[in-house]
């Protein structure tokens, strides 16, 4: 079980990530009214990516990159996908919490040894955005693991599991995390750090061939975990990797949705209203959870 | 020990006199024989009574407590001093800068070995002197600092008299382990008034939030070698102080439950440390000069120290000690690596300027790197392992709120410390640095041994662990399950060794992967934007403003208004005597009129209260 563990678990988030990119075009163009490519775009671009020749600034540039990559693979190794978690004996929220500082840590890295503005840009604005979502997001988190007393991420759904999800028991902090999932997933209104039309993407404008491959797969990735972690702390996680991945999508398909609507904010705005409506709900959660607790 | 700690911090003095070599050479041999002595005491438990004095009798005591301590002080001394070899080469009064060096070092060895207030407090003023001249020692705006440390520093030295003074004349003795015994029961309004006045003291060395305005003037402007020490052990006597006071003599059973419910001493202070998490932490991000950004994030670091050991679970007081390792180790690393840049760029600090050097520098860039994980507690640095503690006490023990204060904080030091990184060694060069050379060895070799040390003890935490959880025994706490690479305990294991081999594994995956890709060539940074235009030079630093947007909103909630309220403190006071002093014209006519008048006052209250 724990050595396939080991391989499955990656593959499911990859797989499933690269899937859920070209889900995020078709869907977008469809409410757009228009046609979009097939589902399959992401996987023949990142394969017609890998076989193109592409340029480097040096040792910093390509190791940020892999290590970003790394870290979002052992990231996911924390996260349990239905009864799929292989490192959860070395359990903890807390350990994921900063595990998943590497691997934009590494992206930024990288992308700064490029002599590009529009990458420190990107990187101020992509710091400044995690910050503005962290708050609330820390908020939640705190109050998931003091209304269950524990800090392991497996103990928390089996706890859900037990009695009634985290959204029924902690509505006011479900409602924030839904809020900044915008933010988090890095998707419109919160498209700020990689606004393509504003800094030629940002952080990523220097990525060519495999470097823009390794990119979109640490992209898909990140994703995957940020939309697993919200199933495992409010949606109960599942018993088994079927499940699991029924309620991402449906997660995944309300990103979406908002996604296609909304105009891109400024990131004071983001800041201001990351800020505002879901910290004071996460704010208000944690004093109920408190009071109650 | 002390005989040649003290000593040759003298001869170092009188050897430059002869020879710069031969003083440099002494005193790297004096700090490094010092480490080995230290070294060699482990597991030691001794008391020393090496002067009497009428019927007080000095001591010197050694425990696990205070080996700890002495042996990060020892190492951390050695290698500044090894860095100092080339910082300071072309300076004057080298024979002072040297000497007061290894006198820091030398009085808080002193200090950690004390085993009665007196000795503490003699050794303690050693070392505030001995600070004050080391910071001003580049003259100018240094000596502004100085003065401003030495001001605020006598301000606490006279608040830890009164209390030994307190002590002596209730209990009659200041050995503190007889204190111990006889300090049990007191009456809790007596023991809430000495912590006070201890803390006050402490709290100013320790730069906890109303009274850390020294740290960000002091660390800015001394030499980087000595404010790697400033900050990563002097500060921490103030840290050694607290678990003095709070633990050793006081004991955690009578320093948790003193006062009643939440109004008690420790909850207040853990809440002064959870303020001085949050802002100075959040200040450090909007600064723009290397030193004062590192300083700022210091004065927030702190705040988890204390907040470890004033929340007083066995899990807290050990991220604590363990955090103020830590930071000890990475806070010199930084220290020394913004030194060396500070060193091959003739003296830039402003991040504004800086650009691009990470291909110029890469010891340098990997050791800043390095420490900045260990700052943020990124997995697989010992940072991690001692915040995991914390927070984990803190959510377990139900303080969330607390527990907030510290993760919010670590966000802040993650923004300030990659604007650091991002400013200095990434980026675009700018072209005066374009041919800069790396930095001396002397200066490479301290900062790859803290680098190393950092990651070696972020991997197997069980090392200093062991020791910590030793102390933690001997204060009274339950012991922690510790092994080799993490604690292991019933509500949530930490595991170290499995986040290291997964993604050192997964990182050569990777890494095949990416080199089974087409094949990628190395061109110059300006090429692939420019696309072989002329670049304008000069023009394009986007680094300069790195959170602009953030500065316009939360810059004018994060002034120094507690700085501002010092100095109208001052001013007031200086007012104040002015207008005291205009009572004194020198005029006998108006002192005979002021007699008169007290005399008519006194006769007055005699008239219609009849007191006397």
């Amino acid at each position: 079980m724990s050595i396939a563990a080991y391989i499955l678990s990656p593959l499911i988030g990859l797989v499933v990530g690269i899937f859920f990119m070209g889900l995020f075009r078709v869907m977008t163009a469809r409410i757009h009214w228009r046609y979009g490519p097939p589902l399959t775009q992401p996987v023949i671009d990142i394969i017609k990516l890998f076989l193109q020749k592409s340029v480097s600034h040096g040792v910093v540039f390509e190791l940020g990159l892999l290590l970003s990559l790394a870290g979002s693979v052992v990231t996911l190794f924390f996260v349990p996908i239905g009864n799929i978690c292989p490192l959860n004996v070395a359990g903890g929220l807390l350990v994921v919490l900063y595990l998943m500082l590497i691997a934009p840590m590494g992206i930024a890295l990288s992308g700064g040894s490029g002599a590009n503005p529009n990458i420190s840009i990107g990187v101020s604005r992509k710091m400044l955005l995690a910050l503005s979502y962290e708050v609330p997001f820390l908020l939640i988190v705190l109050t998931l693991m003091f209304h269950y007393r524990t800090i392991s991420l497996v103990n928390l759904v089996q706890l859900q599991r037990a009695s009634s999800w985290g959204i029924i028991a902690l509505p006011l902090a479900g409602i924030s995390y839904f809020l900044i999932l915008p933010a988090m997933l890095g998707i419109r209104p919160f498209e700020i750090a990689e606004a393509a039309q504003e800094i030629a993407s940002g952080l990523k404008v220097e990525y060519s061939g495999k470097f823009l491959a390794l990119y979109y797969i640490e992209h898909a990735f990140r994703r995957f975990i940020v939309i697993a972690l919200f199933v495992n702390l409010f949606l109960g996680g599942a018993g088994e990797p079927f499940t699991f991945l029924l309620k991402m999508l449906i997660v995944f398909i309300l990103g979406v949705f908002i996604n296609a609507v909304f105009p891109r904010l400024r990131i004071e705005q983001a800041i201001r209203f990351n800020w505002t409506w879901p910290t004071i709900i996460a704010l208000a959660g944690l004093v109920i959870a408190y009071i109650w607790g | 020990m002390l005989l040649v700690a003290f000593g040759g911090a003298f001869l170092t003095y009188f050897l430059g006199k002869v020879s710069q070599t031969l003083r440099n050479g002494f005193a790297v041999l004096v700090s490094s024989v010092l480490v080995c002595m230290v070294a060699g005491l482990y597991g030691f438990e001794k008391d020393i009574v090496y002067f009497t004095f009428f019927e007080y009798s000095l001591i010197l005591s050694i425990n696990t407590l205070s080996w700890f301590f002495a042996i990060t002080i020892t190492v951390l001394g050695t290698l500044s001093i090894l860095f100092s070899l080339s910082y300071v080469k072309d300076k004057s009064k080298l024979d002072l800068y040297y000497m007061m060096m290894l006198l820091v070092n030398a009085s808080m060895l002193g200090i950690v070995l004390s085993g009665d207030l007196i000795s503490f407090y003699i050794f303690w003023e050693i070392m505030s002197w001995s600070i004050f001249v080391l910071v001003s020692y580049n003259r100018g705006a240094a000596l502004a600092a100085g003065l401003k440390y030495i001001v605020i520093s006598l301000a606490g030295s006279l608040c830890m008299l009164v209390g030994i003074l307190s002590l002596q004349a209730r209990f009659g003795t200041l050995d503190i382990a007889q204190l111990a015994v006889v300090m049990a029961d007191a009456p809790h309004g007596y023991l809430v008034f000495i912590l006070i006045m201890f803390s006050i003291a402490f709290g100013i060395k320790n730069g906890i939030m109303p009274l850390h305005v020294w740290v960000p003037a002091a660390y800015t402007e001394s030499p980087s070698p000595f404010t790697a020490v400033l900050s990563g052990m002097l500060a921490k006597m103030g840290t050694f102080g607290f678990l003095t006071i709070f633990y050793v003599l006081l004991g955690w059973r009578a320093f948790l439950y003193l006062g009643q419910g939440r109004l008690s001493f420790h909850y207040i202070l853990c809440i002064i440390a959870a303020i001085t998490i949050v802002i100075p932490n959040f200040t450090a991000v909007l600064q723009d000069d290397a030193k004062r950004l590192l300083a700022w994030s210091s004065i927030g670091q702190c705040g988890y120290i204390i907040l470890g050991i004033a929340f007083g679970t066995s899990l807290g007081v050990a991220g604590g000690i363990f955090h103020f390792f830590n930071h000890a180790i990475f806070k010199a690393l930084l220290f020394l690596a913004v030194g060396a840049v500070e060193f091959r760029t003739n003296g830039i600090r402003d991040l504004n300027s800086l650009g691009g050097l990470a291909n110029r520098m890469p010891v340098t860039f990997v050791a800043t790197l390095i420490g900045a994980c260990g700052l943020i507690g990124i997995p697989l640095t010992n940072g991690f392992v001692s915040k995991w503690l914390l927070y984990k006490t803190l959510i377990l023990n139900g303080s969330p709120f607390l527990a907030f204060a510290a993760l919010l904080g670590t966000w802040g030091s993650f923004l300030a410390i990659y604007k650091l990184i991002h400013n200095i060694f990434l980026g675009q060069i700018s072209e005066t640095h374009k041919s800069m050379r790396r930095a001396p060895f002397s200066m490479q070799l301290p900062m790859v041994i803290l680098g190393a040390v950092t990651i070696v003890f972020g991997v197997f935490p069980g090392l200093p662990l062991h020791v910590i959880n030793t102390i933690g025994i001997s204060l009274g706490f339950e012991s922690l399950g510790i092994n080799l690479w993490g604690i292991a305990s019933t509500t949530g294991t930490l595991n170290t060794i499995n986040i290291f081999a997964a993604i050192f594994v997964l990182l050569f995956i990777v890494y095949f992967i990416f080199r089974a890709g087409a094949q990628s060539r190395m061109i110059a940074q300006d090429d692939s934007y420019a696309a072989g235009s002329y670049i304008p030079e000069g023009k394009y630093h986007y680094t300069v403003d790195f959170y602009n947007p953030f500065y316009r909103m939360i810059g004018p909630w994060l002034k120094d208004s507690i700085d501002e309220f010092y100095i109208w403190i001052g001013k007031t006071n200086e007012r104040l005597a002015e207008i005291i002093r205009r009572i004194y014209t020198g005029n006998v006519g108006h002192y005979a009129v002021y007699i008169v008048l007290f005399l008519a006052v006194l006769i007055g209250i005699q008239l219609i209260w009849r007191p006397w």
